[in-house]
């Protein structure tokens, strides 16, 4: 059984395929769902394409669902913060790890 | 005098008729935010749900608690019958009273403790709100507590915080709130993390003075006082140097890290809309929770008005405003902001109008952080808490040409506005505009178009034979 996750962005032309950074929420139904995590994971537009992935919605910076599901497999799971003074743009940092 | 605690105000508006329990189990997964949300927009009750999913028995969660002008009327103690412009006029009389508050050693908001490697914020209902948002809003009717490391100052504000992980929440104080102001001058050129302390379920008149626009240095504790006619009892927290409401149901203690951000947002917000505030709040590191036995959690499942945030701001702004204005030499008679208006759209009427009266209002709501876009000023013999008479007077007195004045600016605007670009809201960057629905000053009086109303076109004595027919005239009871 797939995981299912959810991550959102400014806009979908800003995610890339490859290994990425990001945070993603878990969707496993329970008192914990929607927990947050920084990961390192392997990102494909057609879920198929990745074996022994896990489902990752998108959704934009309105909360617009995205229709269509990417793939996704965790490589690594981080601490889940980024440096940055507060009210500096979160996506700007992301970038800064790669 | 009104209530000390939420379940005294739960009591309070179960026996005015404004409270329904929800007693089936709902879920905390956005099924309580679907009913919470409908029960506002079809002029509902306050909702307390007492069954919530993956919970135990007596965990609950109240929707709405002033959510309708009966309910600000139970808050303030008065008939639920009340006015709006009674209610206004109730708030303003006890606006500058102040009351100390007085400290106690125990506290019911500390009756269970959940402190270091213990805390799991989970072990609390806190909702999904809405299809959509970025996580669970443990934060919507709160009370914000932070302190001026240097003069000591407490401030309250009121902000919206998300569940992060089991131990951080994620927030957006806006970039222009206090609480940043404070953390931007004196925690981060220090490097240091702010104690912080979101506190949940008070009485509502504490959350409401939460809301008011106070100046920095006014202790919003001392007005909430003076309002409820009690002092409010203050405990310190486990964890953090910080006084907070004894009487309150959860307290979730913690710091604003300075040097690490995480993924806020976004949120079906007061406006009315998700219009994309995301990614740049503030994280808190939680350093322990502390709550009452079988805590309520409070909600506000914001969206369309009415609901608490469009009628408390309605109350709490317009009254500010009124202050304000008066300060500056306004020439104003009331200052009515429709819950409808989400404070974007603000109502004065002046005792003399005119275009330099029309600027002076626009300067003032532009002078510093700028909340509102549209102010339509009438003169004092429209009642501004009557829109039909507010719409009339903008449709036919606020010239197209002439009428409207604007102020453009950058870096104050507010980022909620739902007609920014998202490139306009990041640079909080926005435009105000004045509509000036008053008669031009220097129109002679018998050039001025008379009004024709019942009040205004007919003598004095045949209003009265009027009114006395009226009855016998068949038309009783539609006065």
């Amino acid at each position: 059984m797939k995981r299912e996750y959810v991550t959102f962005v400014r806009r979908l032309s800003s995610l890339d395929e490859g290994v990425q950074t990001l945070f993603i929420k878990d969707l496993t139904p329970g008192p914990r769902k929607y927990d947050t995590k920084l990961v390192r994971a392997q990102l494909a537009r057609e879920p198929e394409s990745l074996s022994q992935g896990d489902l990752l919605w998108i959704r934009s910076e309105t909360g617009y669902l995205h229709p269509k599901a990417w793939g996704i497999r965790v490589l690594e799971e981080l601490p889940p913060h980024v440096p940055g003074q507060p009210w500096q743009d979160v996506f700007a940092s992301l970038k800064n790890l790669k | 005098m009104a209530v000390s605690d939420l379940r005294g105000f739960i009591a309070a508006l179960e026996r005015s008729g404004d409270l329904v329990r929800i007693k089936r189990e709902v879920d905390w997964d956005m099924e309580v935010g679907a009913i919470s949300r409908r029960a506002y927009e079809k002029a509902g009750p306050a909702l307390l749900f007492e069954k919530i999913k993956d919970y135990p028995p007596g965990y609950s969660i109240l929707n709405g608690p002033v959510g309708t002008w009966r309910r600000v009327a139970v808050a303030l103690g008065l008939p639920p019958e009340t006015s709006v412009r009674q209610l206004y006029a109730a708030y303003e009389e006890k606006h500058e009273r102040k009351l100390s508050p007085v400290t106690v050693d125990t506290a019911p908001c500390q009756e269970i403790v959940m402190a270091g490697p213990e805390v799991d914020v989970y072990q609390l209902p806190a909702p999904m709100v809405h299809d959509g948002d970025g996580g669970r809003y443990i934060g919507t009717w709160d009370i914000i507590v932070t302190r001026d490391p240097d003069t000591g100052w407490t401030n309250w504000g009121m902000y919206r915080f998300m569940i992060h992980t089991k131990n951080m929440l994620t927030g957006w104080p806006q970039a222009t709130s206090q609480l940043a102001i404070m953390m931007k001058s004196k925690y981060l050129p220090r490097k240091q993390a702010m104690p912080v302390a979101v506190v949940i379920g008070c009485e509502p008149l504490c959350h409401m003075v939460a809301t008011d626009p106070y100046k920095p240095g006014e202790n919003e504790v001392e007005y909430a006082g003076g309002l409820r006619g009690e002092p409010v009892k203050l405990v310190r927290c486990k964890t953090q140097n910080l006084l907070v409401p004894a009487d309150a149901e959860i307290v979730i203690e913690g710091e604003v890290l300075p040097d690490r951000i995480a993924l806020e947002g976004p949120f079906g917000e007061y406006p009315g809309y998700r219009s994309g505030t995301m990614g740049e709040g503030v994280l808190v590191q939680i350093t322990g929770i502390t709550h009452r036995k079988n805590p309520i959690l409070t909600l506000s499942t914001l969206g369309v008005p009415p609901d608490d945030s469009s009628i408390a701001a309605s109350l709490t702004a317009a009254i500010a405003m009124k202050r304000g204005l008066r300060r500056r030499g306004v020439p104003v008679k009331d200052v009515y902001v429709p819950p409808e208006g989400v404070t974007h759209l603000i109502v004065v009427s002046v005792e003399r109008g005119g275009s330099r009266v029309a600027r002076q209002v626009l300067d003032f709501f532009t002078a510093r952080r700028v909340m509102v876009s549209k102010v339509i000023v009438v003169d004092r013999d429209v009642d501004a808490f009557d829109m039909n008479q507010v719409l009339h007077a903008f449709a036919t007195k606020c010239h197209p040409g002439r009428g409207i004045a604007l102020e453009h600016y950058e870096g104050r605007g507010n980022a909620l506005t739902p007609c920014y670009s998202a490139d306009e809201r990041r640079r909080l960057k926005g435009t105000s505009a004045v509509f000036d629905a008053t008669w031009p000053e220097d129109w002679e009086e018998e050039g001025v178009p008379i009004k024709s109303s019942f009040e205004t076109t007919y003598p004095d004595w045949l209003k009265e034979k009027v009114l006395a027919h009226w009855e016998s005239d068949g038309l009783g009871g539609r006065l």
